[in-house]
């Protein structure tokens, strides 16, 4: 009976080996995403006191894939999500988050005016760029983006803010999900930065 | 078998199982329609699915290993189960491959087909032309406005304003406005008045205005409306720029958009078309691994319930084979196993009820032989039973007393070799060896022979032993010691000659006695010297043998009438010494005595026993002579459980000749010229009166020896 529940125990073991394998793709993209330079990167971010409330500036530098470019351009539109989250400190106890907000972007190729559309999802507002560079660069600065009020900050406790990016895979179509999972082409999304709040 | 109570049904739990399984497919299914709510699910309903598909996969994995392991342990049923379960495997694997393997070729030729160099150029230039068409509109405006520049470079900077909203109105714009150099507006007419701001050009814009000194391009305005803006520069003294925003007609936009939608929508199929098949491709896998794989963790499930009565069935079978008939077998169903079952269950319990009843048979027969065994033990005559080649099979306990051989040496054997190992005992063996050879029927002999305790008679009968068939399986012989019956008949028949030689012979002896005696007396006188002295010794002659004639009947009398003994506590060793030393001053023969240590008591009557010792005594002294030496020893013996007291007594004489020996206790045998003969018989009266034995000793080669043996008193 022993002999068999050990058996049964390596069993499992190896079926879970089987499936590591299976991810192993999704595990290593950031190697593949370092050597062929694409992904989003946030290059600097700050979060400053204007009147009553925190604002957020920051500059994001967006690297399309090659595949995702050829998406793109084939009128797939591509989602991009900022997350922006503010964490209050505590050492005994997992980080509260007292802000979490976020900004959401559309990006799609026009072949009619052959120019491409970035969409804020939040604010409904349109603009229309010729050159992907130009769509990419208006997505890339964020200026003033109000985030908290300053009453919700307490002196003396520590905070910390936190941006990130992703492409949102699953509002690719249908098709291009489980490849967007496999494929580390598509995996564009930034790491959290993370920095403290000061003031 | 608690946890089994609250275990639902496995067939519930497949149902379960199958139902949720389904409705995953089906969840997943619907999550491929692009409109569907379920789309944003898709991603995890394709990972819950193929962890569903890890887990069954496990799952009949750990069947597949426990049935290997059954097999190589050779578990019974194991090798059915594996038959089952290939059988339904491949059953259930060839049409699903066969339909998977067609699905996959309708389902990528239906992708492909979708496509076409046709419909793709159809595209493009459906595409070109409403970019053509946009485009031809453009120049027109593009050239109208250039034109109608002309009449605002004459226009004083007053009346611009009045000018703007002319050119306006003749242009067909719905927007026009002036900007100075710097970007500054001038002049601005609009026919929405309500529109106060005019629509301003952006940064790219006034750079490509600047590099070539006019602008056009439509751009969406609001969701589905399409504006033409053309900037032109006005050549007055400062260069100024007018800016007109035309809308393109809702129709055309309508067309373009619709246009542009399909375009796009097949552009995005083309390039999905990879991504498409492989979806599809990969829905379809997962669909087909999960049902099969559920459809086999089932039919294992199912086949280990179908086979487990066969297994019982078979674990039964072998516990009944190695002789354990306890077998009860739970009934789980009331189908064709569960009757093999319950049949099985009945079969046991009819042989463990035969087999109980053949024990209790046999303990019954065992009983009934220990029983006889017992009984024939107990027996005074002896038995024994031979078989076909006349070794022997069965001997009771009196069969060893009569003939004196330990239990072991007797069974297994033929008499014929007993006889070997026991000389003395050949002449009664080769005897009944002989009879049981020849006869054919109930047979009966008297066989004499000499055994260690003297001569011994037997009264043999014998049977041969048949079987049901009539053949010959044995023998069998029953044999009484009649020894003691024979002599008891003799010495009664003694006894009575004796009675009647005295009585018929004593009586006329007293009257010859005295007419003898009369005679002398009558006639001494009368007579001759010569004749009276004739007469006197003739009448001394009459007197002397009437009177020997009459001692002889005294003894004859003695030996026939019944003693009558007095019971008494008897010293042997100091009777003996008594006897003795009558006969130590008498005679010069050597007596040498030899006694055991302690007291050698017996019951009896002294001068009986005093009368044996006298007897014996005067015979040794008649047999050795003036010389002789006689021997005398006791001894206390066990036999039989009793204690016995041996007085053994040898003399170194002329001994018993071998054909006397047999009948020496007899009334008249003698050895001797003179003498009854009735001495030893007497002796041997008296002896057997007292519960003791005498006979002669036969292995002593010197002389002639007696041993008597008398019940030890007991205190």
């Amino acid at each position: 009976m022993r002999a068999s529940v050990g058996n049964k125990t390596s069993l499992c073991y190896a079926l879970l080996c089987c499936f590591l394998i299976g991810l192993m793709p999704a595990i290593s993209h950031a190697d593949t995403r370092a050597v062929e330079g694409f992904g989003v990167v946030v290059k600097n971010a700050e979060l400053t006191l204007q009147g009553d409330s925190y604002a957020l500036s920051a500059e994001i530098d967006y690297r399309l894939s090659a595949r995702a470019k050829e998406a793109l351009q084939n009128g797939v539109p591509l989602y991009w999500d900022m997350h922006i989250k503010v964490l209050q400190r505590r050492d005994y106890f997992w980080d509260k988050t007292l802000v979490n907000t976020g900004i959401r972007y559309r990006i799609q190729y026009h072949a009619l005016l052959n120019m491409y559309r970035v969409r804020n999802e939040g604010a409904g507002d349109v603009t229309n760029f010729s050159t992907l560079s130009a769509a990419l660069d208006s997505m890339s600065t964020i200026r003033d983006f109000r985030v908290m009020d300053k009453a919700i900050y307490a002196p003396g406790e520590r905070y910390a803010v936190g941006i990130k990016v992703t492409l949102d895979r699953d509002a690719l179509p249908l098709p291009l999900r489980p490849v967007a999972y496999i494929n580390p082409q598509w995996y564009l999304s930034s790491d959290w930065t993370l920095w403290p709040l000061t003031k | 078998m608690a946890f089994d109570k609250i275990k639902p049904p496995v067939s519930l739990s497949i149902l379960v199982l199958f139902g949720l399984i389904l409705l995953l497919l089906q969840l997943m299914s619907s999550a491929t329609q692009e409109s569907s709510e379920l789309s944003a699910m898709y991603s995890w309903l394709l990972l819950v699915n193929a962890l569903g598909s890890v887990v069954l996969l496990g799952l009949v994995g750990a069947n597949i290993y426990s049935l290997a392991r059954q097999l190589k342990k050779r578990e019974a049923g194991s090798r059915l189960t594996t038959r089952m379960v290939s059988l339904f495997v491949v059953l259930a694997l060839a049409p699903a491959v066969i339909v998977f393997y067609f699905s996959m070729q309708f389902l990528h030729q239906g992708i492909d087909s979708w496509f076409n160099v046709e419909i793709d150029r159809a595209m493009e230039d459906a595409l070109e032309l409403s970019q053509a068409s946009l485009d031809q509109r453009m120049r027109w405006h593009l050239r109208q406005i250039q034109q109608l520049t002309g009449r605002l470079v004459d226009s004083p900077e007053t009346l611009v304003t009045l000018e703007m909203e002319n050119l306006r109105e003749l242009s067909g714009a719905s927007e026009m406005t002036l900007f100075s150099r710097q970007g500054r507006i001038i002049a601005s007419s609009s026919i929405n008045p309500s529109d106060i701001l005019p629509s301003l050009p952006d940064d790219h814009t006034w750079l490509q205005l600047r590099q070539n000194s006019e602008f056009v391009a439509v751009a969406p305005v609001r969701e589905d409306e399409l504006m033409i803006r053309v900037i032109v520069t006005v050549k007055t003294r400062e260069p100024q720029y007018l800016q007109a925003l035309y809308p393109v007609p809702i129709r055309i936009a309508d067309l373009a958009d619709s246009v542009e939608f399909a375009f796009v929508r097949y552009q995005e199929m083309n390039f999905l078309r990879n991504s498409l098949k492989l979806s599809f491709s990969l829905a379809l896998s997962l669909v087909l691994l999960m049902s099969l794989l559920a459809a086999i963790w089932v039919a294992f499930i199912s086949i280990r319930n179908i086979i487990a009565p066969v297994k019982a069935l078979v674990k039964g079978t072998q516990a009944v084979a190695s002789g354990h008939y306890d077998q009860d077998l739970p009934v789980t169903a009331q189908d064709d196993l569960g009757f093999l079952v319950e049949s099985f269950n009945e079969m046991t319990h009819r042989i463990a009820r035969a087999s109980d009843e053949t024990r209790m048979a046999g303990i019954e027969v065992e009983n009934q032989r220990a029983y006889l065994e017992t009984i024939l033990a107990n027996l005074t005559a002896g038995v024994i039973s031979f078989d076909t080649v006349y070794k022997i099979r069965t001997a009771n306990q009196a069969a060893y007393r009569i003939f004196h051989v330990h239990v072991n040496q007797f069974v297994g054997r033929t008499l014929l070799e007993l006889v070997q190992s026991y000389a003395e005992l050949a002449e009664p063996l080769k005897s009944i060896q002989r009879l049981l050879e020849q006869a054919d029927d109930i047979w009966q002999q008297r066989i004499a022979f000499l055994g260690p305790n003297g001569r011994q008679e037997l009264l043999c009968r014998g049977t041969p032993l048949f079987s049901q068939e009539g053949h010959r399986v044995g023998a069998v012989v029953v044999f009484d010691d009649v020894t003691d019956l024979i002599q008891a008949q003799k010495n009664a028949a003694w006894g009575e000659v004796a009675r009647r030689l005295a009585h018929e012979i004593k009586n006329p002896l007293t009257p010859i006695q005295l007419s003898a005696e009369r005679l002398q007396h009558k006639l001494a006188d009368k007579l001759t010297a010569g004749d009276a002295d004739m007469l006197q010794r003739s009448t001394a002659t009459i007197v002397q043998q009437v009177e020997a004639m009459k001692e002889m009947v005294d003894d004859f009398s003695e030996y026939a009438k019944p003693s009558k003994k007095q019971t008494l506590d008897i010293d042997l060793p100091r009777l003996v010494q008594e006897v003795l030393a009558l006969y130590v001053l008498k005679s010069g023969v050597k007596f040498k005595a030899d006694y055991d240590k302690g007291l050698l008591m017996i019951k009896g009557d002294p001068v009986s026993i005093r009368q044996v010792l006298h007897n014996l005594i005067k015979n040794a002294l008649e047999a050795s002579g003036a010389q002789g030496l006689i021997e005398i020893s006791l001894h206390r013996v066990q036999k039989n459980n009793t204690d016995f007291i041996e007085i053994a007594l040898y003399d170194d004489g002329s001994g018993i000749k071998d054909e006397q020996i047999e009948r020496i206790f007899e009334p008249y045998v003698t050895t001797k010229s003179r003498g009854t003969g009735l001495g030893l018989a007497i002796v041997k009266k008296i002896i057997e009166e007292h519960g003791g034995a005498i006979w002669v000793d036969t292995s002593r080669k010197v002389g002639a020896g007696f041993i008597i043996q008398l019940p030890a008193c007991n205190f």
